[in-house]
């Protein structure tokens, strides 16, 4: 098992990146579920030892969205930062790096999965959809109405998408 | 500010917390063992249903390690220096978590540790220790065994089925003692690359004094690989499994540079087709493995050996190239869209600040890397497959331009 232990230590810091964006800006649980993603890949090393990246990013997509689902079921209070107003206006031209997180946190999981794996991970529409489950068609709308909504929750003048 | 940038920005300060790994091991560890332990409650309970069978406890479950070194006699020539082993003695049990992994999780040391060699070396005098311990709620005693050099404890490894056995020190890290654990250990410095580009490397045994310990003194520019085996591998031989002492690990730390070019992730060079046959490839492809097979890549042995980034790009004949670092040098390897190797790449030194500029075979382009710049004229991020015929490619970083030649 050196070889997954190597993969642990070498890619944890690139997965638990994209874990926090996928849980809003919640890095406890990005932890948690990031965790929780790499200890069932230990019993299935072996199957999945050629493409463990593509693996564990679907694993985190679904468990994150899966972590959503569950907190939607409670009468949770939101979380903390997430009715935070956000962009000041067009007078602010930068946009602060938390706003961003703050913003994904507003949007529907499924939606927010898609940009984090499209945008930051810079999976194709083909390997997005292959990672979901789902199809290019639904990635697509996906992508193109989560693009949308953060254009509204942080204004046009400061985010572009290329 | 672009999407992906804010993103980035967002997370660049996050790193796993300093145990990580090891948690994710031990937990994996035992989710894995309690499945296989439900599984074979299933399995045997069905079967003793079916066969009338009656289940009883063993009582064979042995009480301690069986490992000779905790109660060995000390070899080697300071053997009979009292002083030197309470020496060592005094510092392995005065340091107990050194050299250990945050993950290794000893919470007892059970018994009295026991100095089972102990000698001169070309880096000063060492000892070579073994102790019983207790890892986390396991009920099995644990072997630990460790180096003391230098005044004080250097590593440490514990037993998880398969022991490394190899330990370098010194002040420049060229000192390695490799237990021979019942067998032999082979080793060999300097690949050489022939006129075909494959390597070869000349294997010696690595001889064995009292205690089964051979001392090997190797600079690490010399690329040193030890291996265990019955007979030296073949020179043309890139199969075996090299020796990984703890050393050669990724420390357990957080915020650790990434090696080489300072890169991490993958990035493709030009879009995935999404539709047409053939591609994703059912057998995934392992540059890195496909290489060192043949022969055209060494055994990657430290950690910090190859960078921690890819460039992969579809090309226009239809198959795929990937593109990464090692040894300070570019590697890459085509494959068909079937996913069956193609042919390899070798693109020459990486230099820091300098984007990656790969040239690939049969008029299929130029792979030109640099991330976070803008590269060609649709300035698209990190990397780009130029057209074959581009004479030059500009590479952008925010107001910062240059042109960097392909040919």
């Amino acid at each position: 098992m050196q070889d997954f232990e190597d993969f642990v230590a070498l890619r944890s810091q690139a997965l638990l990146r994209t874990a926090y964006l996928l849980c809003g800006g919640d890095k406890s649980a990005a932890e948690d579920i990031l965790q929780d993603v790499l200890m069932g890949m230990y019993g299935k090393w072996r199957r999945i030892r050629t493409s463990p990246e593509a693996y564990a990013r679907a694993a985190l997509a679904n468990a994150a969205a899966n972590r959503w689902r569950r907190r939607s079921r409670k009468p949770e209070a939101p979380m903390e930062h997430a009715e935070t107003p956000l962009a000041g206006g067009h007078e602010q031209q930068v946009v602060d790096a938390d706003s961003v997180v703050r913003a994904l946190a507003q949007l529907p999981s499924r939606m927010r999965v898609v940009l984090v794996l499209r945008y930051f991970d810079d999976l194709t529409e083909a390997d997005t959809a292959r990672a979901l489950g789902c199809g290019v068609g639904t990635v697509k709308s996906q992508t193109s109405r989560g693009l949308a909504r953060l254009r509204e929750l942080m204004g046009e003048q400061v985010l572009t998408w290329s | 500010m672009e999407l992906k940038s804010a993103m980035e920005a967002a997370t660049a300060d996050l790193d796993v917390r300093p145990g990580f790994v090891g948690d994710v091991m031990a937990g994996g560890r035992r989710r894995h063992t309690r499945r296989l332990v439900a599984l074979t409650a299933a399995v045997a309970l069905l079967a003793g249903v079916t066969t009338g069978v009656v289940l009883t406890d063993s009582s064979s479950v042995p009480a301690v390690a069986a490992d000779a070194r905790l109660t060995a006699t000390t070899e080697g020539d300071l053997s009979g220096d009292r002083a030197f082993i309470s020496e060592a003695q005094a510092l392995w049990g005065r340091s107990k978590s050194a050299g250990l992994r945050p993950y290794d999780n000893v919470t007892e040391f059970t018994g009295p540790s026991n100095v089972f060699w102990a000698a001169n070396t070309p880096s000063g005098p060492a000892a070579l220790l073994a102790q019983a311990v207790r890892v986390g709620d396991d009920p099995s005693p644990r072997v630990l065994v460790g180096l003391v050099a230098g005044g004080g404890v250097v590593q440490r490894e514990l037993d998880r089925g398969q022991e490394s056995g190899l330990y370098r020190f010194g002040p420049d890290s060229s000192t390695y003692l490799a237990l021979g654990l019942g067998g032999k250990v082979f080793w060999s410095v300097n690949p050489v690359r022939g006129p075909d580009n494959r390597l070869s490397r000349t294997w010696r045994e690595a001889e064995t004094g009292p205690g089964g310990v051979a001392v090997v003194t190797a600079r690490q520019s010399e690329r040193p690989v030890f291996v265990r085996a019955d007979n030296p591998p073949l020179p043309q031989d890139f199969g075996s499994e090299p020796l990984r002492g703890r050393f050669a690990w990724r420390p357990d730390t957080a915020f650790v540079p990434h090696p080489g070019l300072g890169w991490s992730g993958r990035q493709c060079a030009s879009d995935s087709p999404v539709e047409g046959p053939g591609w994703p490839a059912e057998k995934a492809p392992s540059p890195r493995g496909d290489l060192h097979q043949r022969g055209l890549l060494d055994y990657v042995v430290d950690w910090d050996a190859t960078g921690e980034w890819s460039v992969c790009a579809w090309l226009p004949d239809g198959r795929y190239a990937e593109v990464f670092e090692a040894f300070g040098e570019l590697y890459g390897a085509l494959y068909e869209p079937s996913g069956s190797f193609s042919a390899p790449l070798l693109g020459g030194k990486a230099v820091k600040g300098t984007p990656v500029v790969v040239p690939l075979p049969d008029g299929q382009g130029t792979i030109v890397a640099d991330f976070d710049g803008r590269i060609g004229p649709q300035e698209r991020i990190h990397a780009w497959l130029a057209p074959a015929g581009t004479k030059d490619v500009m590479v952008r970083h925010g107001d910062v331009s240059s042109v960097v030649p392909l040919s």
